[in-house]
């Protein structure tokens, strides 16, 4: 049987499609060179357990598993955070932070189902880590620029904070585990099974309310206000202030008709400690850009820093955005005029991209 | 910015659409279908289109419909990446665990096949109840499985009860109740808010209405 199938989840990109996510890739990098960011390049595959290590809760089966010659269990990389700060807090454990990284790398997630989505796609990303959250403004007006530069008008970056939805828990005594059941239906935005769950918990009204109205707190700059008058204690009070501070600050970087927020954002509990936020652009069903506050990752790998990063999933961009059209300039020769033929593509690709190409006639002929 | 709404075709279709008629929504096309995919609606700048229900969930969160109308059914059998935002209250029936009276399923040492549509709904329904059975994935006529005795019970949608008892089978448990609701693609819900938001309201008023 000829063999050319691939398996579940990947994917050849071809023509345009490539030639668009190599000027994208350009592009972005270009953005986060001028931030000065340096390139950081790790290998695609880690120990399996550098992952479990780094987060709390690990689903097996994301992950694509091999092993090694010794039987230690091999994983394809699933993003490149983790491996930064292995890096961080391995190669640059006698180094000053803080320190600025990016990358443009692909990452891997085994795909259960038959849905259409990607096995392995292109992150490129920055991460800054040493500063607390008075360096937040610095990654969202990075995260801004970065967007601005795929040349879609309507995009937007939507800005939440985890800390909103854990604090409240916390005033109200809510388990771990009441937690991530709540964070998983606030951040679906499971109105129906949110109230079925809120029920039965011990909570005031001004609470009750609170967490029945977080998925839909949001939208425009509008909505802290709104957060504000929901918030029962003086810390969540503290947390939309600050929000309301970093969208002052943006809005006099020039920002302000690209941000939103989200109070009802939390995905991933366990692992975002600050903001959070995620970008979008019309026409794209997903969004294309995802990033927030990590204070305690590094800590896992024995170098307590503080950071922060983001990173577009190119891939999705390149069903929205798409290259210039490639100009080739054509020398067709016949049989015996090969070395002519060279010698003047050798010259025109001064001008540009050259093929060639025989023919019949007699004559070279270029064609511009 | 225009919407695009895909519907569940069949069981849902019709009490869907009424519903949409009573918002106001002009859905004139979607009553008289003819050979066409696609239904503008004649008052809003609404597009709908009828899709499998599977397919409801994929088209949803691949972005291709901003909105879906399906049954909680297929969404705890599928993915989870979309906002789920509004409980219809329509296509009311629930997930049921039944078997033959004379198999004692819940209290069985040994070996228990299950058979079901829903492999995910009955793999999350047996571990929460720290029971370990095979499961056994069945297309069509669910009922007739215990019978030829491939399983020893069953998880399938009930409605009214009718076929299972017809069939001899005995309910044992509500795994949990279904009902149509609406569905919302994530980055729809970012750029679209408003429009979203109307048409959630809208239908939303119109539950409330009916209670």
């Amino acid at each position: 049987m000829k063999q050319i199938q691939i398996p579940l989840g990947m994917k050849d990109t071809i023509l345009e499609e490539c030639r668009t996510k190599r000027m994208l890739q350009a592009n972005i990098e270009k953005v986060f060179a001028s931030y000065g960011y340096s390139e950081i390049i790790t290998p695609s595959i880690e120990f399996y357990s550098t992952y479990q290590n780094a987060f709390n809760e690990i689903n097996e089966q994301d992950m694509y598993q091999f092993f090694d010659q010794d039987g230690q269990i091999l994983a394809l990389r699933m993003d490149m955070t983790v491996p930064i700060a292995r890096v961080c807090a391995s190669k640059f454990s006698n180094s000053e932070p803080p320190f600025r990284f990016r990358y443009c790398s692909n990452v891997y997630k085994v795909r259960q189902m038959f849905a259409g989505k990607r096995g392995e796609v292109t992150d490129c990303g920055v991460e800054l880590i040493g500063l607390d959250d008075t360096s937040d403004l610095e990654v969202l007006s990075l995260a801004l620029d970065t967007m601005e530069t795929f040349g879609i008008q309507d995009y937007q970056l939507e800005i939440g904070n985890s800390d909103f939805f854990k604090k409240a828990c916390e005033h109200v005594c809510l388990d771990a585990s009441q937690q991530l059941v709540l964070a998983d239906l606030i951040d679906r935005k499971s109105m129906v099974e949110l109230r079925e769950y809120l029920e039965p918990l011990a909570l005031e009204p001004s609470q009750r309310a609170f967490f029945q109205a977080l998925p839909l707190l949001g939208g425009d700059a509008s909505c802290l206000q709104k957060a504000k008058e929901l918030s029962f204690t003086e810390p969540l009070k503290k947390v939309v202030e600050k929000l309301q501070q970093l969208y002052n600050q943006l809005c006099r970087l020039g920002y302000e008709k690209h941000i939103t927020f989200d109070l009802g954002k939390v995905p991933h509990l366990n692992y975002y400690t600050g903001i959070i936020f995620e970008g979008f652009v019309a026409g794209c069903g997903h969004s294309v850009l995802s990033g927030g506050r990590y204070d305690h990752l590094l800590e896992t790998f024995g170098r307590d820093l503080p950071a922060c990063g983001f990173s577009v999933k190119v891939d999705y961009l390149i069903d929205v955005i798409h290259a210039p059209a490639e100009k080739k300039i054509r020398i067709c020769y016949p049989a015996g005029k090969e070395v002519e033929a060279l010698q003047r593509a050798k010259d025109l690709r001064k001008q540009g991209n050259v093929i060639l190409q025989p023919w019949e006639k007699p004559e070279v002929e270029v064609f511009l | 910015m225009s919407l695009s709404v895909a519907l569940t075709k069949g069981r849902l279709e019709k009490s869907t659409v009424n519903m949409l008629e009573t918002c106001g929504y002009g859905i004139e096309k979607l009553r008289n279908k003819g050979r066409a995919l696609v239904f503008p609606d004649t008052k809003k700048d609404i597009e709908y289109f009828l899709v499998k229900a599977n397919d409801c969930i994929t088209y949803v969160e691949h972005g291709v419909a901003d909105i879906g109308v399906v049954g909680k059914d297929t969404l705890l059998e599928g993915g989870k990446d979309y906002y789920e935002m509004l409980d219809l209250k329509i296509g009311v029936c629930k997930f049921i665990v039944a078997s033959l009276p004379e198999i004692d399923l819940m209290n069985k040492v040994g070996h228990i096949t299950i058979g079901t549509k829903y492999p995910n709904v009955a793999r999350r329904y047996f571990n929460d109840k720290s029971m370990d059975v095979e499961i056994i994935k069945i297309d069509g006529s669910v009922e007739l499985s215990p019978i030829l005795g491939l399983c020893d019970g069953i998880v399938d949608i009930m409605e009214t009860g009718t076929t299972l008892k017809e069939n001899g089978l005995v309910v044992l448990d509500d795994v949990c109740p279904i009902s149509a609701r609406v569905i919302v693609n994530k980055a729809s819900f970012k750029l679209k808010r408003k429009e979203v938001m109307q048409f959630i309201d809208d239908l939303e008023g119109v539950v409330n209405h009916a209670q």
